[in-house]
């Protein structure tokens, strides 16, 4: 019941602006920032992932993650396909783990 | 029903174009899935994990991926009621986390005003990062073809419902492997790595790296504040001053 209340829940945030509200009618200043969405999501998702349950202050004691996610960050940048940067990142932390 | 809504909306195309395109689109979104699902199975199995070692059992786990369709939604989900937590909590928990949804089907909208009514109101169940990042690369990299109605919608179809089966398996697998299943970080870094990955194609202009900053940056200050709430204004944040970088003609 939980479950399904919630999947309620999150459905009703997918379709509001696609279905019940089209966003075309939103005011243009917020229709202006819509493009900008991807990166600003994206990057936020990875530094919250980084910062996890710690805070902002793991940002600052770097660790398995940090390495990891540099070095996907590097090869995201070489190479075009998407799976490198994850097998790369995986790679340097069974690495870490093996080593320590 | 608004059946063939599609062509009368879409975008002139010639006839040999249209041909190349579809067809085509259903292979280009199970490409493009491809290293989507391999850079999620540490996180959908880290989810079954959670599942039967919270205590809040297999099955619950499990019907969660098909239903909630998004990870952090799935285990905020979990983790409330693992603690016990009523239903109020746990609907508001999982509503402050998803509600970047919101934003997701609002810069994805013009891609649904063409399309028939079934697919407006069933299809946006897979709005979610993975999907939605793997649109908004396609259009990076093959530029207006997914503007096209009848494309985006096999496209579309396709990567959602492909996911989804591929989560709800590899939920199940973690499931059930969960008694031998190590306790590794390489179980965390996959998921922020794939973001990663379709982050940095993206930050070629400089609106989207002032953007991509300052949502990391506000995201990491403020994400000590409750589920979900840092992400928010990080993500917020992070519009905000792509916006006012911006020079372009809107």
């Amino acid at each position: 019941m939980t479950l399904l209340a919630s999947a309620v829940a999150t459905y009703g945030l997918r379709i509001v602006l696609i279905t019940l509200v089209p966003a075309h009618r939103l005011p243009a200043v917020l229709r202006r920032g819509l493009p900008h969405l991807a990166p600003a999501a994206l990057a936020g998702l990875v530094a919250t992932a980084l910062a996890g349950h710690a805070g902002p202050g793991a940002l600052v004691a770097p660790g398995p993650t940090h390495l990891a996610l540099a070095v996907a960050g590097l090869v995201a940048w070489r190479f075009r396909n998407p799976a490198l940067p994850v097998l790369a990142a995986v790679v340097v932390a069974v690495a870490w783990e093996v080593l320590s | 029903m608004s059946g063939d809504g599609s062509r009368r909306h879409g975008p002139p195309m010639s006839i040999t174009v249209r041909h190349t395109l579809r067809g085509g689109e259903v292979r280009t979104a199970v490409r493009d899935l491809a290293p989507v699902v391999l850079g999620l199975t540490p996180f959908a199995l880290l989810i079954g994990v959670t599942a039967v070692r919270s205590g809040v059992g297999a099955g619950t786990g499990i019907l969660g991926a098909p239903l909630l369709y998004g990870g952090s939604g799935q285990l905020t989900a979990l983790t409330l009621m693992a603690g016990g937590a009523g239903l109020g909590a746990v609907l508001a928990g999982v509503s402050l986390v998803n509600v970047r949804f919101l934003l997701y089907a609002a810069a994805l909208e013009p891609h649904f005003r063409g399309q028939p009514r079934w697919f407006r109101w069933i299809a946006p169940h897979f709005v979610v990062d993975p999907v939605y990042a793997m649109v908004t690369r396609r259009r990076e990299l093959s530029g207006a073809e997914l503007d096209d109605p009848v494309t985006f919608r096999r496209y579309w179809t396709t990567a959602g419902v492909g996911l989804g089966v591929a989560w709800t398996a590899l939920t199940a697998a973690g499931a059930l492997l969960a008694p031998v299943l190590p306790t590794s970080s390489a179980l965390d870094v996959a998921a922020p790595a794939m973001f990663l990955a379709m982050l940095v194609p993206q930050l070629r202009t400089r609106p989207a790296r002032v953007g991509a900053v300052t949502a990391a940056v506000v995201a990491a200050l403020a994400s000590s504040l409750p589920t979900g709430l840092g992400l928010l204004c990080g993500i917020a944040a992070g519009v905000v001053a792509a916006t006012l970088t911006d020079r372009s003609p809107s």
